[in-house]
């Protein structure tokens, strides 16, 4: 995971956006540090983290900002995603009225009107299956009708962790060449490629 | 005084056997935590000789049951603010704290209402705060027993106070506020702190940082960084060219009076006077940790920035290093310009959105707006 040297480092904003207890930071913490805490403190305002990954010959660094997810803290949110690279808008798989406010977050994200961000859907807690409230089918149907890319994720277990990171960089890399960082990518011309592996995870 | 708190006495927790620092938090693995563990014995006893006389002189401030307190303040008003600054005893910390905020005066005007707002009212917000409970202090004994003494009065006073003010209901936040408190006080006496210090018993009310839009963050926000450039000018165009935004910081330090992710033993120093002299100690105490990383911070990329921002170092947040930093910072007049300008600022951008400018409500008004409705019921927590 560490950044080759010599490589060429690309920066990308990443922000996380989703409920109140979806496994945002949790999400991160597994990310960036390894590590899951059963009780995780609710975010108040935002905080930053930072990680490498490296793609074949490139590397990319995550400069990430997780969010609060109350709706009361909405307004600090403009500020998190505007210019980002990446959105991970994740919800909780027992809890559908996360997955509700996802669907909001996307919607925002989309009239923010900035095509090439590459917006993934991580339904979280993965590992609850037996208090499941989100199907897997459903929300791989909303992802593929929205371009966006999804996974089912456990930060408890890392599930998926890495991997949704690592797709998020792979599709960076790809849809903005390292010579031309102008260049946007158009999410919905793209095949949803792993929709199906993502899924193993449940099964 | 209170239950919990006193580490000491071992206390019948329900995770007796692991290390706890002198507030009761959960010590990590590695040890060494600001309470001294390494300081030699005599260094130990010399400062429980001070602590001692420290004491028997507050002791004597506030009388029996603070029965001499505004006695004294009125007479006193300049002793009193140097000893609150130098440190409220711990032990007579949850009593002070509710005399200097207006608290127990609201307490006393409204006998039952907690109680009332408790058992017979209903909030929206049950489930959101139900869903933080656990995540609030998760690491400290009293805070981690599932559906514990800890959480359950923590979980009452949220709900109380989300029904007495439904506007403003529950916020993410208002959890780290509450249970601070619930560590010095009881339930009753922490809901009434809340309401003083969110609704304006003796300064200006708070709720502004609760409301929907979060009107009055934005606003100290606006000063804050105004005050950075004014104090630090170089390090304020720092963040400017590297387009850190004080959101991005401060916001926490605001939304919860420094009483997420800092130091305990910082975060009740600045309690002390924040209470006391209200929330421009929060700016002064922002500007001192900038200030005593300044020449680090001004050489730092906007990435290493944000890291540093949330690793002060330990020396940093020493109360008695950054205190006597923070009082230098002389900012009050300039806070109310920079509140004339931010709210002209809004205006002319946009009237709808203009905050409402509150002024602290008188007591009289607060136990009218308390007690409506209800019955009375024994008041019968004890303190
Ligand atoms: N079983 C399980 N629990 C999880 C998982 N991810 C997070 N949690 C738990 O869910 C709770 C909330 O997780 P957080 O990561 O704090 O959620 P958040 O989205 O950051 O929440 P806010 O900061 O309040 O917006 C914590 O108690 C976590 O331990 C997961 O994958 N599986
Ligand atoms: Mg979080």
């Amino acid at each position: 995971m560490a950044a080759n040297a010599g490589n060429k480092i690309r920066n990308a904003k990443l922000v996380l956006l989703g409920d109140v207890g979806a496994g945002k930071s949790s999400l991160v913490l597994r990310f960036v540090k390894g590590q899951f805490v059963e009780f995780q403190e609710s975010t108040i305002g935002a905080a930053f983290f930072s990680q490498t990954l490296a793609v074949n010959d490139e590397t990319v660094k995550f400069e990430i900002w997780d969010t609060a997810g109350q709706e009361r803290y909405h307004s600090l949110a403009p500020m998190y995603y505007r210019g980002a690279a990446a959105a991970i808008v994740v919800y909780d798989i027992t809890n559908p009225a996360s997955f509700t406010r996802a669907k909001k977050w996307v919607q925002e994200l989309q009239a923010q009107g900035n095509s090439s961000t590459v917006v993934a859907l991580a339904g979280n807690k993965a590992d609850l299956l037996e208090t499941r409230q989100v199907q897997i089918e459903e929300a791989k149907t909303y992802a593929q009708e929205n371009g966006l890319f999804f996974m089912e994720t456990s930060a408890k277990t890392a599930i998926n962790v890495n991997d949704i990171f690592y797709e998020i960089a792979k599709r960076l890399i790809q849809g903005q060449p390292a010579q031309n960082p102008q260049a946007g990518m158009v999410l919905s011309q793209r095949p949803n490629e792993r929709l199906v592996s993502s899924s193993s995870c449940c099964s | 005084m209170d239950k919990k708190k006193a580490v000491d006495d071992t206390e019948p927790g329900p995770t007796p056997s692991w290390p706890v620092d002198r507030f009761g938090f959960i010590k990590p693995e590695q040890g060494s935590s600001p309470d001294g563990i390494s300081k030699s014995t005599s260094v130990h006893e010399r400062e429980r000789e001070r602590d001692e006389r420290r004491l028997r002189k507050w002791r004597k401030m506030i009388g029996v049951g603070g029965s001499d307190w505004k006695h004294y303040v009125r007479r006193n008003p300049h002793v009193v603010k140097r000893r609150i600054r130098k440190g409220i005893p711990d032990r007579l910390r949850g009593l002070v704290w509710q005399l200097i905020s207006g608290s127990r005066d609201l307490l006393l005007m409204n006998p039952g209402v907690y109680e009332t707002l408790v058992i017979y009212e209903t909030s929206a917000s049950e489930l959101e705060i139900i869903r933080d409970i656990s995540r609030t202090f998760p690491s400290h004994i009293f805070f981690q027993q599932r559906h514990g003494p800890g959480q359950r009065s923590l979980y009452n006073v949220l709900k109380a106070y989300s029904v007495y003010d439904r506007d403003v209901g529950y916020v993410q936040g208002m959890g780290f506020l509450a249970g601070l408190l619930l560590l010095y006080m009881s339930e009753e006496d922490a809901f009434w702190l809340l309401v003083a210090l969110l609704k304006g018993a003796v300064h200006a009310p708070m709720e502004g940082l609760y409301q929907a839009g979060l009107p009055l963050v934005q606003q100290y926000l606006y000063q804050f960084e105004k005050l950075v450039l004014e104090h630090m000018p170089k390090l304020g165009q720092h963040f400017i060219e590297e387009m850190i935004n004080p959101s991005m910081y401060a916001s926490q330090w605001f939304i919860t009076v420094f009483s997420y992710s800092f130091p305990f033993h910082l975060t009740v120093r600045v309690w002390d006077v924040f209470l006391y002299e209200g929330i421009k100690v929060v700016f002064q105490v922002g500007l001192a940790l900038l200030r005593f990383c300044h020449d680090e911070l001004v050489k730092l990329p906007f990435e290493k920035l944000l890291h540093a921002f949330r690793n002060f170092p330990e020396e940093a947040t020493d109360p008695d290093v950054l205190l006597p930093l923070a009082f230098t910072f002389k900012v009050s007049s300039h806070l109310e310009e920079l509140e004339k300008e931010y709210q002209k600022r809004l205006e002319g951008s946009n009237a709808s959105t203009s905050t409402k400018r509150s002024q602290p409500l008188k007591l009289k008004t607060m136990s009218r707006i308390a007690s409506r409705a209800f019955g009375n019921s024994t008041n019968n927590s004890e303190k």
